[in-house]
């Protein structure tokens, strides 16, 4: 271990998390018309948002916006310790062989830990490497609840493996997937994390990894014990497990449906806005209003498209990965149970032998140890799970009101232009009419 | 012509059920009425109040029921007295509103007279009923049959008349009255119009032009209408299912502790958000009725384009058979045959006539010549005074209908940034709730 200063993130050249500007809150400030006429007609239109201080905000590309969403969670993340240890997952790429093409991602770690060498890392991993990492926290750390992946296979026909959409919800799956590693107390510490992280070349030995994780479910799948008094708050996780599932799965089907109907709406909308073109061209003093009506409905359906890709991108597969990871956290108490079955089968075997042997043998106290210490990490994985599950939602969910409100505001701001240049017309004529007619 | 019913007085517009939309549109209305002409509503406030359903026997004697109107007037004058008296009232159902239209098309056809409602809902979004005795299509309706009203007494030539002026004030006896007229009897069948249409061969331009623009909007604005109540549909449908959110975040709220209260908030909002609809899409109703409104009127210039052409051709075919009389008599005199005719072709083969019989020919010939000239005259002077007065009241109507439309226009252009400005508050007041979480 070399001696290193611990280094500030301000090294790397880029601003503290405290000066970013708060990328919801920035696209609010230009999104809400003004009362000054002048900065609606500069904003409306233009791709590129500028900020009341004049300075741009950076349009968001993918690795933009998700950086800056990186940020936003770490600062929602402090619980009043010193975060040391921060993942990154961007930058997909492709690589093409002459064996197979897949897509690559950099892995950049920074740290200010001993057990890592240097304060920083940058790697590419595959898909693959993941999923041996992840196969690797489970054989060491069986007591512990691991973080699921996003799914491993896609039907080929299917889904384009390589498209932007599927890439960018992978990304942002994996990246989800380290950083729940990296902020748990006792996974972020494991050694095959740090090789993970850190190693110019994975040296997986994969075969070998396979057999082992087979023994370890075998030794805790299929212990063949029937389990007797279940604790009480266990089968309350259980019970609280099934039915969040059953919760989800009712709001993704809504949020499809959703979807759909939105759809279906964008698609006579956009056959509505040409009617009142159509109309514009055998008119003649009408021909401004029905033209504006028209632009506005064009502008409503770019928006509503906006909206059902965002929602489509950002909210499904967040609810769906969800479902995976309840299933990891259901898996992990069936193990419990089965720990705690084996015990007390053990202990039972015991209680019947105990006129051979007087004391308690080890192994059943190897095993009620175990049943202990598993407990406890669950315990303490569950507290945590809980935690950073109603940051999840609530992250998730005020997402998709942000990106209502985006809409709704997109359309506003389109409306208001055809109201500008119609409605001083209106009060010329109310004038007139008030002024020569009493009540 | 009841021109002097009362002392001179200030206009005012006494109907307090019209939106403000409307009213604005009828001061509009007024105003330009009142530089130029006398007005009845200066003598006078109507106003169709409410709706009732009576039961009674119809033509082939079978029991029906049927909704009859509560039309209200009261003179101006009255009002601006301090005193407020009752208005006079009394009922009419639709087919006697129909009467009295078809009667003013009849006697005035150079007018673009004002159309009704519907008399069965049809282009309808499928939460709206199709069905006449529904509340809110007779609501619909009575705000309609008032605007006719209306739009009948602002108009410069039909507030004068004094068929409507009784369909107004006296219950009893109206209908005789109409039929006395003998107005159906003057009407000029479909066929000829139709007949006349065809042949017509130099109809003033302008009117060629209306009939062909008076096409184009009925097309486009059906077609708009047909695509607008599909819409609607639609976003009945994106509205209504955020409903279910509020269900749901309900029942997850149950099994939560720290999320439990933000997400129970947040579906109330999810569940306003849905209710929200209903007021929004019955808001818009208003809109596509202004439409129709202008889409029933296409048929009104349609009329009075026919009348032209049928006028027109009437004024053709004097002319031609003046020209044709005129033909025949040079022909006698002359002695030549170039026009084609039975007598000529008898005569030819049968021999010459004697020249008394020719002198005779010659002076009925000459009788309908002066005959053929009278009429040409008069149907002239017809066709010129019609085509005078329907110009001037089809200009007039061309300035209410931009008037008219651009406002409809602009209220829904309102009414979207209205709907938006809901919808940011409902989700700014959901993700207050999801931040509390």
């Amino acid at each position: 271990m070399s001696a290193c200063t611990p280094k500030s993130l301000a090294s790397s050249g880029q601003k503290p998390i405290q000066e970013m500007c708060h990328p919801l809150g920035a696209e609010e400030a230009v999104l809400t018309p003004s009362p000054d006429v002048r900065n609606i007609t500069s904003s409306i239109g233009e791709k590129d948002q500028i900020l009341p201080n004049g300075t741009p905000v950076e349009t968001s590309s993918p690795s933009s916006s998700s950086s800056l969403l990186n940020r936003l969670q770490l600062d929602d993340d402090l619980d009043g310790e010193t975060r040391d240890l921060f993942v990154t997952v961007d930058d997909p790429k492709k690589h093409v062989s002459t064996m197979e093409t897949y897509i690559t991602y950099r892995v950049v770690t920074k740290t200010t830990r001993v057990e890592f060498d240097l304060p920083e890392y940058t790697v590419r991993r595959r898909y693959q490497d993941f999923d041996w990492l992840r196969t690797k926290l489970e054989d060491s750390q069986p007591t512990h609840l691991i973080p699921p992946l996003p799914e491993k296979f896609v039907m080929k026909g299917v889904v384009d493996r390589f498209s932007e959409e599927f890439v960018e919800t992978r990304r942002k799956a994996l990246d989800k997937f380290l950083k729940r590693v990296a902020d748990h107390p006792v996974l972020s510490f494991n050694e095959h994390l740090n090789s993970f992280l850190s190693a110019k070349d994975l040296n997986k030995r994969q075969g070998l990894a396979l057999l082992s994780k087979m023994g370890e479910s075998v030794k805790y799948v299929t212990g063949g014990y029937k389990l007797r008094g279940r604790p009480v708050e266990f089968s309350a996780m259980g019970d609280y497990l099934d039915m969040f599932t059953q919760k989800l799965g009712t709001i993704d089907r809504i949020a499809q449906r959703i979807i759909k109907e939105q759809s279906e709406y964008l698609a006579e909308l956009k056959e509505y806005g040409p009617v009142y073109t159509t109309w514009a061209a055998s008119e003649a003093e009408l021909q401004g209003p029905l033209e504006g009506v028209a632009s506005c409905m064009a502008n409503c359906s770019i928006a509503l498209d906006e909206l059902t890709q965002d929602m489509s991108g950002d909210f499904l597969p967040v609810l769906r990965e969800y479902v995976l990871y309840i299933e990891s956290m259901k898996a992990v108490l069936k193990k419990r149970d089965n720990v705690q079955a084996e015990y007390e089968a053990k202990l039972e075997a015991a209680a019947l032998r105990k006129e051979e042997r007087p004391t308690v043998p080890t192994d059943v106290e190897k095993c009620q140890d175990r049943v202990e210490c598993f407990n406890a990490d669950l315990k303490s994985d569950w507290d945590q799970w809980q935690n950073n599950k109603t940051q999840d939602f609530r992250q998730l969910l005020t997402g998709m009101a942000d990106h209502n409100i985006q809409y709704y505001e997109k359309v506003t701001a389109g409306d208001y232009w055809l109201m500008l240049s119609y409605v001083h017309l209106i009060q010329v004529v109310v004038q007139g009419a008030k002024g020569s007619v009493s009540y | 012509m009841m021109a002097d019913s009362g002392p001179e007085e200030i206009a005012v517009i006494g109907n307090t059920d019209l939106t403000s939309a409307e009213l604005e549109n009828n001061i509009k209305n007024t105003m330009v009425e009142i530089e130029k002409w006398t007005s009845l509503l200066r003598k006078m406030e109507i106003s169709v109040g409410e709706a009732e359903k009576r039961t009674g026997k119809n033509t082939v004697n079978m029991q029906e029921i049927y909704t009859v109107y509560l039309i209200e007037t009261r003179p101006v004058d009255a009002v601006t007295e301090g005193i407020i008296p009752a208005p006079d009232s009394l009922w009419r159902r639709y087919s006697e509103f129909e009467l009295l239209r078809n009667y003013l098309l009849v006697t005035y056809p150079f007018v673009v007279v004002a159309p009704l409602p519907e008399k069965r809902a049809e282009i309808v979004w499928h939460k709206l009923s199709a069905d006449n005795m529904d509340p809110d299509f007779v609501e619909r309706r009575r705000v309609g049959l008032e605007n006719f009203l209306l739009r009948l007494a602002c108009h410069p030539v039909l507030c004068n008349d004094k068929i409507f002026y009784i369909f107004l004030t006296e219950e009893k006896g109206w209908k005789e009255m109409v039929y006395e007229t003998g107005f159906q009897a003057k009407a000029d069948s479909r066929l000829k119009a139709m007949n006349a249409a065809f042949r017509v061969k130099n109809p003033d331009k302008r009117f060629t032009e209306l009939k062909h623009y008076s096409d184009e909007l009925q097309t486009v604005v059906s077609q708009l209408l047909r695509v607008r109540a599909r819409v609607a549909d639609r976003l009945y449908g994106v509205y209504k299912v955020h409903g279910n959110y509020g269900r749901v975040f309900s029942e997850w709220s149950a099994i939560e502790k720290e999320m439990g209260d933000g997400l129970q908030s947040a579906g109330h909002h999810m569940d306003a958000y849905a209710a929200s609809v209903d007021d929004i899409l019955e808001e818009e109703e208003h809109y596509a009725d202004q439409l129709k409104e202008y889409l029933f009127y296409t048929e009104a210039l349609r009329a009075v384009c026919r009348k032209h052409e049928l006028t027109q051709f009437e004024l053709e075919m004097a002319a031609q058979d003046l020209a044709s009389k005129k033909q025949q008599k040079e022909e006698l005199v002359t002695g030549t045959v170039r026009t084609f005719s039975l007598k000529g072709m008898t005569s030819k083969l049968f021999g010459q006539e004697t020249a008394e019989q020719r002198e005779a020919k010659l002076q009925v010939l000459e009788q309908q010549i002066e005959e053929g000239e009278e009429a040409v005259k008069e149907k002239n002077t017809e066709s010129d005074e019609f085509v005078k007065t329907a110009w001037i009241d089809i200009e007039h109507f061309k300035d209410q209908k931009d008037r008219d439309l651009k406002e409809a226009l602009i209220s829904y252009a309102i009414m979207q940034i209205s709907r938006c400005k809901k919808g940011i508050q409902v989700w700014t007041n959901a993700k207050e709730c999801f931040n509390k979480m």
